[in-house]
């Protein structure tokens, strides 16, 4: 089975090589989509082997990039997509746990959870009662089912299959909470196995923000709204 | 009064222009008939205030202005709210144009140890 991870990257020419070349033992190819970074995020993917570098002409969001990328992806013949994000807090030696399970065809669609037994590093305890709070809002907004455990979850494959039919539409952060939406409203096989997600002072320093949580509302409240 | 005339004669020239919009095809006729029934609300206020009064004390608030003000506060909220939307939309078209051309250059850069991609199948 031919396994594809994708990687969406913004300004992220110092990190990008060491996380794409950490995560090639685990795939048959990579895609990186540079999301209109300013600097050479680009080039520094394109110089790296077995990895096809894509690029945003102008930023568009981390939702965007996966989608971007996955369609890439299933171009490329992909049977298992990966998402990863490029800024190091997944560990991509984690990705055949979430494979195997596709592999073995136990699932359609597996999430990475950090509430699954195996503790977050380094993650501040605001960021731990607004993701509790996620999973509730998640619950009552959007109709997730409470036993998700990681309502914002960036670690997560899918076969084939369920890449064809999640035709997820947000652009930014909402995505997680959509693709969760989607996938547990279809008649996917879907699961969660644990995996253990870092956080270092960068990561926290560029990743999402406490005050992220409610443009992931409003984002979410809009695109109830939108057509396209 | 002065101040009803400015305001009555305001509210014919927004209305024949709501017309005018409509012969040029730039609204609808739903659209039209929506906002000439908002512009002659307002002339039938103007020359007849009590009737703020009366629809006021129906709604349980205390002035007719009062009313006119929450009533402007909320036909606003739902104007700003589908502003919001309809950038939205433009957004996701942009993404799509994006997209779109971010993937056709997706053969040209293949790596060396990669396979040719026979052919595409999108979802979106």
């Amino acid at each position: 089975m031919k396994i594809i991870g994708i990687i969406p990257a913004y300004n992220e020419e110092k990190r990008i090589r060491a996380t794409a070349e950490a995560c090639l033992p685990f795939v048959d190819e990579l895609i990186v989509i540079d999301d209109g970074s300013a600097d050479n995020t680009f080039m520094a993917a394109k110089s790296i082997p077995r990895v096809y570098a894509i690029r945003h002409t102008i930023n568009r969001g981390q939702g965007a990039a996966l989608r971007t990328g996955t369609h890439a992806a299933l171009h490329l013949t992909a049977d298992i997509i990966v998402h990863i994000d490029a800024d190091g807090q997944h560990d991509p030696s984690q990705i055949p746990d979430l494979t195997h399970v596709i592999k073995s065809n136990q699932a359609d669609v597996v999430f990475g959870s950090r509430f699954l037994g195996q503790e977050p590093k380094g993650m501040p305890l605001s960021r731990r009662a607004l993701l509790l709070a996620g999973r509730w809002f998640n619950t009552f907004a959007q109709g997730i089912p409470k036993t998700i455990s990681d309502p914002q979850s960036g670690f997560r494959a899918l076969n084939r299959k369920a890449a064809v039919q999640i035709n997820f539409k947000q652009d930014r952060m909402a995505h997680a909470s959509e693709i969760l939406k989607l996938v547990t409203r279809s008649k996917l096989r879907w699961m969660e196995v644990p995996v253990t997600v870092t956080y270092t002072a960068d990561s926290l320093n560029k990743g999402q923000k406490n005050t992220d949580a409610l443009k992931i509302a409003w984002q979410l409240l809009l695109g109830i709204f939108t057509k396209s | 009064m002065l101040i009803q005339i400015l305001l009555i004669l305001g509210f014919v020239l927004v209305f024949a222009i709501t017309w005018r919009r409509f012969g040029q095809n730039v609204i609808t006729f739903r659209e039209a008939s929506l906002w000439s029934f908002l512009w002659l609300s307002g002339v039938a206020f103007t020359l007849y205030p009590g009737l703020t009064e009366r629809l006021a004390s129906f709604f349980g608030v205390g002035r007719g202005v009062d009313l006119i003000l929450y009533l402007a506060v909320a036909i606003q909220f739902f104007l700003i709210f589908k502003l919001f939307i309809l950038n939205e939309q433009s957004e996701r078209k942009i993404t799509n144009l994006v997209e779109r051309e971010a993937l056709s250059h997706l053969n040209e850069d293949e790596p060396a140890s990669a396979n040719r991609p026979s052919n595409y199948e999108s979802n979106g």
